[in-house]
């Protein structure tokens, strides 16, 4: 535990020197310290998942909190070690994106002070073991986020993501600290040990359960509270996006999953809603990444896809425990809980290569560009890698816990429980068609914003791939995400140990997972000769091509214009499902025998945000209008409601005790 | 080794074999002699020898992309039983790697028509990929329902059925073969799907896709595609035929139903005209319905009592 606190104090340490640091060292400073933190994190971190102890340390604060537990147990550890390392390379990358900011007057210091914060509070967070200073530490992640997504401050619509997203997190806490203060009131203590045995009553563990389900979901980005996420995400600078979509939202997995290690036998309620929950998450996820053209945007929407498929592993991990079917429980949780990983692999590549390309174009919107492959060769490489990554298609990352997900369902089929049977069919064919919809969406993407002419002169400016320090984290990640792929074996290894205590799963099932993926590895290597044959084959034997211009029926002189946009791509499939999407359209018809302007632009709007948020606010705005007279600037007066509230609050507790 | 051997020899030959007795049955019903069997082979050795044209618009995607979509049609290959009767793999769980890699397959090519910059080619495509999504979904749903009814998730429990699933089993193998028919004619880009032989670029899916592509590339994307029709006509033959006989008789019933499966093809070919866009919506949901069906009647087979 030293070094764990060691690490902690490098990081608090080096948020404030950064605040004194030279503008242009900053980011070297804080990746240095970060890189340090990652390593000296790694030592415990993988200690604990390799011997499966337990490792504690308690630290007497303050009379109100009492002894405060920080541990790193089988599941934190796995945490520590994607969230440490996955901030790293974060913070690297940062060293290049931030270097256009550098010199304009940008708060520069309060961006690296509360980005080592967030470090720190997300590591905290996933290792403290007492309730109220978790929330506190909750708190401070959501926080330093805020500030950190409000970088570019100045634009008007970074702000109003910014406070949307400080309203989310909000509604988030409350349900959380509900929850926790039910829990520290039956059990009458803070620490999450205690908790353990008031969770055995079936029903309390249920409401406490749906609490916190909501509470750590809206982190997560799950349905109905994740409108947060594409806004938040396209607002803040792209390594921010990399960290957030890639692990500080995993914390609300972190928390759902705390609470299953804290119940000892989940019930059947549980199973249900969070399979539900998780899987309408990830079809409408993927269903709005399809109609959004802002590339950042539709990242974040394949962030609430993916938490809904990590979420599906879990539910399915959950019901095959309420079922008694271990291999269900150990295929269902061991692909969830690899999704966490591979997620936090391939969305910061993703999100670090979308970075690049709006650091070179200045633009998010797809159909601005094009023919980036040849001006950004490597840049776009990596974009494709997590492209094939994030669709689940083999042999990369994605396939392996897609599949284990699917191995999940499959084997819990043989049932004899005709409800649980229609579930999963019903969440198989969910599953199939996200994946299909996640190869729309990201052949859509690829090929646009890639490949082809450049749509636009910003497309068409760019010189020069990304600079190296921006590349090399992406590559990084693009060789993790090969190695999971080919090498599945290894990683998930400490996947497994993560979820020993959980499942309470026997060795059989563990074995036969194993075998599974042994096999696999062969066949992707099987798959790799298979390729550099055939590849082999075709451009030894047959060299001969020449160059010409794309075939247009006759026509050789087509422009950058009449190239398939991404609007049209997408439509075939938005048309066919028009009722699931508001569109909102702005037209300029031409006028006149010799028009002059004109145009033409559809936005999607989200359902929920249309028909439930923003009816709620009007009603809310209606309501608390009614409150302005009292609001009058008089100190005073302020004041005098409080003393009243007071009295109200004191009256209250007096005739309740 | 014999097996690999001979499954390997089943898929350099029969997929030109196949394709040859669709185009033999399409002239039969047209009163015309037809191309030999073996034209579909001539055709590829020629293409393979030509010379490529590439795009200026295009990069190294666009070259990949054929050979990336030909080796996963070959590596799906592994998962299914062949003329022997047996999968070369025969893994838990097959039918998802096999559905995958093809779904790379699929990435590439579409993203590989993306590249040329076409208008033609990024229509092909949006088709393509809106296509499979509502196919991919039906597809799972009827395997998870024989493989519930089965206990068993290689694509060895088509051949099952009948003795898992007592007196509904002639039904549910008509309409599991019948729904594998449909997929057949939607993957394979068959009429009333899609062309292979029209010039008319509109109303194409698959074929406008590969519009800019010629030469060995060509060769191999039409020699892929073959291959993916031939697996997905091995998966009906593997769901028709008993599978307690004796090799020999297997394998030569394996070979009439190719051709049997062939003749069908060539026969709804010559009858039926291809269906307008708005149309081939409707008729993919057919094959949803049919898995939808299968799936009913297992889940009475399994809890009716």
């Amino acid at each position: 535990m030293e070094f764990y606190f060691i690490a902690l104090f490098l990081l608090i340490l080096g948020a404030i020197a950064s605040v004194y640091i030279k503008e242009k060292n900053k980011m070297k400073v804080c990746s240095v310290i970060s890189g340090l933190s990652a390593f000296l994190l790694a030592i415990p971190s993988f200690f604990t998942l390799f011997t499966g102890q337990k490792l504690s340390a308690d630290i007497y604060l303050s009379p109100i909190f009492g002894n405060i537990t920080f541990a790193i147990d089988t599941l934190s550890a796995f945490f520590v070690i994607v969230i440490s390392f996955a901030c790293f390379l974060g913070i690297l990358y940062a060293n290049g994106y931030i270097k256009p900011y550098l010199n304009k007057g940008m708060n520069t210091s309060s961006h690296t002070f509360f980005l080592m914060l967030l470090t720190a509070s997300m590591i905290a967070v996933v290792t403290i073991q007492n309730a109220l200073f978790f929330i506190i530490v909750w708190e401070v992640m959501s926080l330093s986020s805020l500030f950190l997504v409000i970088f570019e401050g100045n634009k008007k619509e970074v702000i109003n993501a910014g406070i949307k997203y400080m309203i989310y997190m909000h509604i988030s806490v409350i349900f959380i600290i509900a929850a926790f203060a039910l829990l520290s009131i039956k059990s009458g203590s803070y620490n999450f040990a205690d908790f353990k045995e008031v969770l055995n009553n079936t029903h309390f563990a249920n409401i406490i359960f749906m609490l916190s389900f909501i509470g750590f979901g809206t982190k997560a980005g799950l349905l109905p509270f994740h409108n947060w996420l594409p806004d938040a995400h396209p607002a803040a600078p792209s390594h921010i996006s990399g960290i957030m979509s890639g692990v500080m939202i995993k914390t609300g997995i972190y928390g759902i999953l705390r609470m299953l290690y804290l119940i000892n036998t989940p019930s059947k309620l549980i199973a249900y809603s969070v399979l539900i929950i998780s899987t309408v998450s990830a079809l409408w996820g993927v269903l709005y990444a399809i109609s959004q053209h802002d590339i950042k945007r539709l990242l974040a929407y394949h962030s609430l896809e993916n938490i809904g498929i990590i979420g599906i592993g879990i539910g399915i991990g959950i019901l095959g425990i309420v079922n008694s079917n271990p291999v269900m429980t150990i295929f269902g949780l061991t692909g969830g809980i690899l999704h966490v990983l591979n997620h936090a692999i391939f969305k910061p590549l993703l999100f670090f290569a979308a970075g690049s390309i709006y650091n070179k174009t200045h633009t998010r919107n797809i159909e601005q560009l094009g023919g980036l492959i040849k001006n950004m060769p490597y840049t776009s490489a990596m974009f494709i890698i997590g492209s094939v990554a994030i669709c689940g298609l083999p042999p990369l990352n994605g396939f392996i816990s897609e599949f284990l997900i699917y191995a999940g369902i499959i084997s819990g089929l043989a049932t004899d429980n005709i409800a649980i049977f229609i579930t999963l069919i019903v969440t198989l064919a969910s599953l199939a068609l996200i994946g299909t919809m996640a190869i729309l969406c990201f052949t859509k993407v690829s090929g646009v914003m890639l490949l082809g002419n450049p749509r636009s002169k910003n497309a068409a400016d760019v010189s020069s791939d990304t600079e190296k320090i921006m590349l090399i984290p992406m590559i990084i990640l693009a060789i993790l995400t090969g190695f999971i792929g080919f090498f599945p074996q290894y990683a998930v290894f400490p996947v497994l140990t993560t979820i020993f205590e959980i499942s309470g799963v026997s060795i059989p099932a563990i074995s036969s997972i194993i075998v599974i993926l042994k096999t696999i590895n062969i066949l992707f290597f099987v798959f790799l000769v298979m390729l550099l044959c055939v590849s082999l084959l075709r451009f030894v034997l047959n060299k001969s091509n020449r160059k010409h211009t794309t075939w247009g029926c006759g026509y050789n002189k087509s422009n950058n214009r009449m190239q398939y946009s991404a609007s049209s791509y997408a439509d075939l499939f938005i048309s066919t499902l028009k009722p699931m999407f508001k569109r909102i359209s702005h037209i300029k018809k031409p006028k006149d025998l010799f028009p002059k302007d004109a145009y033409f632009e559809v936005e999607i709007e989200d359902l929920e945000e249309a028909y439930i948020v923003k009816p709620l606010v009007k009603l809310d705005e209606k309501i608390l209008s009614k409150f302005e007279r009292i609001q009058n600037g008089n100190m005073q007066q302020y004041i005098l409601f409080g003393l009243i509230f007071l009295v109200i609050v004191i009256v209250g507790l007096i005739c309740i005790g | 080794m014999v097996i690999l051997l001979i499954n390997i020899i089943a898929l350099l030959v029969l997929p030109f074999l196949m394709i040859g007795t669709i185009k033999k049955t399409k002239a039969f019903w047209a009163g015309r002699k037809g191309v030999s069997l073996l034209q579909p082979f001539y055709d590829f050795l020629r293409l393979m020898k030509k010379e490529s044209v590439y795009s200026k618009t295009t990069s190294w995607i666009f070259k990949f992309a054929p050979v990336f979509n030909f080796t996963t049609v070959l590596f799906a290959s592994l998962f299914v039983p062949l003329i022997s009767g047996q999968a070369i793999i025969n893994m838990p769980f097959g039918f998802i790697i096999f559905s995958y890699v093809l779904g790379l397959g699929k990435f590439f090519s579409l993203i590989g028509a993306m590249d040329t910059g076409s208008s033609f080619e990024g229509m092909g495509a949006s088709r393509e990929a809106c296509f499979s999504t509502i196919v991919e979904p039906a597809f799972f749903i009827l395997m998870g329902s024989v493989v519930a009814l089965t206990k068993v998730s290689t694509f060895e429990n088509l051949k099952i059925i009948l003795e898992n699933a007592g007196i509904y089993g002639y039904l549910i193998i008509l309409l599991t073969a019948f729904t594998l028919f449909i997929m057949l004619l939607i993957e394979g880009c068959r009429v009333p799907v899609d062309d292979p032989t029209t010039h008319l670029e509109l109303t194409m899916i698959h074929e406008v896709m590969v519009l800019d592509n010629s030469g060995a590339d060509l060769g191999l994307i039409s020699w892929g595609s073959a291959i993916k029709m031939f697996l997905f006509e091995a998966l009906i033959a593997a769901l028709i035929i008993p599978h307690n006989f004796p090799f020999w008789i297997s394998s030569l019933a394996f070979l009439g139903m190719i051709f049997l499966i062939s003749i069908i093809i060539g026969t709804v070919e010559a009858s039926i005209a291809r269906f307008r866009m708005t149309h081939i919506f409707e008729f993919i949901f057919i094959m949803s319905i049919g898995a939808l069906l299968v799936l009913t009647l297992v889940t009475y087979r399994i809890y009716g009592n």
